[in-house]
């Protein structure tokens, strides 16, 4: 991982990457994530602006997906979490080199030799 | 008859064919025509059971065509098309001769009408299967590729005594619906159950579908696994035990996948999970609920592809696909991360994404059977799968921090490939209606209801909104060079530590045994030797004695031979 920030010369990056260029910044990072907060408000408003069809009980609890949805992701990563202290293992656990990759990419592009 | 060729056969003289063309893009060519040639060969295939045979007085039945088996095999051309399409490149005859038999076998097998034959076939997936894994050519790959070889085999072994004890109760062997109840019923479930990589018996998929080659998982995500839902959903459509084997498959996948490192295992646990919906279609049984098994198979094929597909990319140009050595790749491979979102938008099932049009099928249908609880699963199942893989796939791999790699944009191959996949999940998602067309049952349903969409959004948006909680409070699990355990700790360390606990113990007791016998016969023939052996006391008398007793047999022969010549 490089600690380093690198400044990318747009010159080199393809046209779309250009484009994208603007994600680069915090600024618009957390314009995005306040348009998040938008929509989550906009749809948990919208719950009361239709009829319902109910055919489970708590469905009739307004926002009741958008807060299940929420909760249980939440508590699905603290369990997970929880899970990683007892569950995860240095990479060469079962055996060295059990997860190395070959060479790449150089031999994966230039495979011929390998062609039988 | 010629009508119902077996489309099987096509593939595998595809394969022998592709041994005797010029390497390059002649090869590659004959890959993509294949599947094409195939695809359009199924379309037109007319219902019935085209093409029997037997063998040893057995009635085998090679292609029953109906409308379950007829997608499942349209869906696996299309797959093998992409699949190519994304290994234009690639060079490797062992691989492409592995795929184009595995493909064969996979639609071999949904079109088996009878037990035996697919148990050929079924092994056959397993057999050209594992070459995509060796191909990799790592000792981690070979070791993997066994440990896969022995657990698929091993299902065929099973499915193979069930027949052979169904046939010994019912005089038959045709390929139908089962209820379970006796033994032999269940060892076909639990060998279709293994493939299809019910909970417990799960782990060699994550095992192995990560060790194969950046193609080869491609390949292995599309047929093994869809070949065994559509193996439970022929025979065994309405257990009720399917539904809460799905409920917990769907669920406890997800939260390995939030903190496994490896972004294809990652993707793989998503496969899993997936194959839960599935299953819990399958467990209903209800014509609503098995066409949304078989609808989620259709597109679930094409968006699993199209996201192993993006990071298989990443990896080609990158060399890994472990979340914590990538991230901030959006700059030089903006096409690949745009198809990987639009097959993370597919798999969240947002509305006009194809996930959408399968996963509402089945939810509806186990709200309708009253399996509340089950829904209440699925539901978490579905918002835990944006968390995993609608977002962290794509957040991790393109953005993220920045790790500094400025790799170049996929290959046109792969870009071309991801390309189609990502238009299908876009194109059934926004009109889904030729796919409902071709199910195996009508389907009298209203996907785009003002509820349906809201409540789905709500889902996704504010799950979403918890991973952004969570990520800038730095509580959501970033990634660490590391594996985490799972089932097959079991065989891989539990195992051969009680081996050599038991083993040491028993070899040394087998040593004394072997020892203290030796010594045994070894005095008694030092023993013999004594009173025998030339210079024994018996030996004083041994040369009279042994010539008196020679005499007496030839006079014996001499006897005998002059009575059978007086005769």
């Amino acid at each position: 991982m490089n600690d380093k920030k690198i400044v990318d010369d747009a010159e080199n990056l393809p046209w779309l990457g250009r484009k994208l260029l603007w994600l680069d910044k915090k600024k618009n990072v957390d314009r995005i994530v306040y348009g998040l907060y938008f929509a989550c408000a906009i749809l948990f408003a919208a719950d009361f602006m239709y009829k319902k069809y109910v055919l489970v009980a708590v469905e009739s609890i307004p926002g009741f997906y958008g807060l299940y949805g929420f909760f249980m992701a939440i508590v699905l990563v603290l369990c997970a979490k929880v899970m990683r202290v007892f569950l995860m293992r240095p990479e060469d656990y079962y055996a060295p080199n059990d997860v190395e990759s070959e060479d790449y990419p150089e031999d994966q592009l230039e495979r011929l030799d390998n062609n039988g | 008859m010629a009508d119902g060729f077996p489309v099987a056969f096509l593939f595998f003289a595809g394969a022998a064919l592709l041994c005797i063309l010029p390497k390059g893009n002649a090869r590659a060519l004959l890959l993509l025509a294949i599947p094409v040639i195939a695809g359009y060969i199924i379309w037109l295939l007319p219902e019935g059971n085209l093409w029997s045979t037997s063998i040893f007085e057995l009635n085998l039945e090679l292609m029953r065509v109906d409308r379950l088996s007829r997608i499942f095999a349209l869906v696996f051309a299309l797959a093998a098309f992409l699949g190519n399409l994304y290994a234009w490149h690639m060079r490797d005859m062992v691989q492409q001769v592995g795929t184009l038999l595995y493909a064969g076998s996979a639609i071999g097998a949904v079109f088996a009408g009878d037990l035996v034959t697919l148990f050929l076939y079924w092994e056959g997936t397993a057999i050209a299967s594992v070459f995509l894994i060796w191909a990799r050519r790592t000792e981690g790959a070979y070791h993997t590729g066994m440990r896969y070889l022995i657990v698929q085999i091993g299902s065929g072994v099973l499915l193979l005594a069930g027949t052979v004890l169904l046939w010994r109760e019912t005089g038959s062997l045709v390929f139908e619906s089962m209820t379970l109840g006796s033994l032999a019923t269940w060892l076909i479930f639990i060998a279709f159950g293994i493939k299809c990589a019910f909970p417990l018996l799960h782990n060699w998929l994550q095992d192995a579908y990560p060790a194969a080659t950046i193609t080869g998982t491609v390949i292995l995500s599309a047929f093994t696994t869809k070949l065994a839902v559509y193996a439970l959903a022929r025979g065994f459509a309405g257990t009720e035990l399917l539904i809460y084997i799905g409920a917990v498959m769907a669920l406890f996948p997800i939260f390995y996948a939030v903190i496994e490192n490896d972004l294809r295992r990652v993707l793989v646990y998503s496969l899993n999970n997936q194959l839960g919906f599935m299953v819990v279609g399958i467990g209903v049984g209800t014509e609503l609920a098995l066409n949304g098994t078989v609808t989620h198979a259709f597109v679930h094929i094409l968006y699993k592809a199209l996201l192993l597909m993006s990071i298989g990319a990443v990896m080609f140009r990158t060399g890994t696909a472990k979340c914590s050595e990538l991230g901030g790749l959006y700059k030089t491979m903006p096409l690949t991360m745009i198809f990987c979102v639009v097959g993370a938008a597919s798999i969240s099932a947002f509305p006009l994404f194809s996930g959408f049009v399968s996963k509402s099928l089945i939810l509806s249908a186990s709200v309708d059977e009253g399996y509340y609880i089950v829904w209440a699963m699925l539901l978490f199942a579905s918002a835990g799968a944006l968390l995993y893989s609608g977002i962290k796939i794509p957040y991790f791999a393109f953005f993220a921090q920045d790790s500094g790699l400025r790799p170049k944009e996929a290959p046109w191959n792969m870009l071309l490939a991801m390309g189609i996949a990502a238009f299908l999940s876009i194109a059934i998602g926004v009109y889904p209606a030729p796919l409902y067309a071709m199910l195996p049952y009508e389907l009298d349903y209203v996907l785009y209801t003002t509820p349906h969409v809201v409540t789905q959004l709500q889902l996704l948006f504010f799950s979403a909104l918890a991973f952004t909680v969570l990520q800038r409070t730095g509580i959501y699990p970033q990634g660490l060079r590391s594996i985490n355990l799972d089932t097959d700790w079991t065989y891989r360390r539990l195992l051969p530590k009680i081996i050599s606990a038991v083993g040491k113990p028993a070899a040394r007791l087998w040593d004394a045994i072997v020892q203290f016998s030796l010594r045994r016969i070894n005095n008694i023939i030092s023993g013999l030797y004594r009173t025998h052996g030339p210079e024994g006391p018996i030996a004083k008398a041994w040369p009279t004695g042994s010539m008196v007793l020679w005499i007496a047999i030839l006079l014996a022969a001499t006897l005998l031979v002059s009575f059978i010549d007086l005769m």
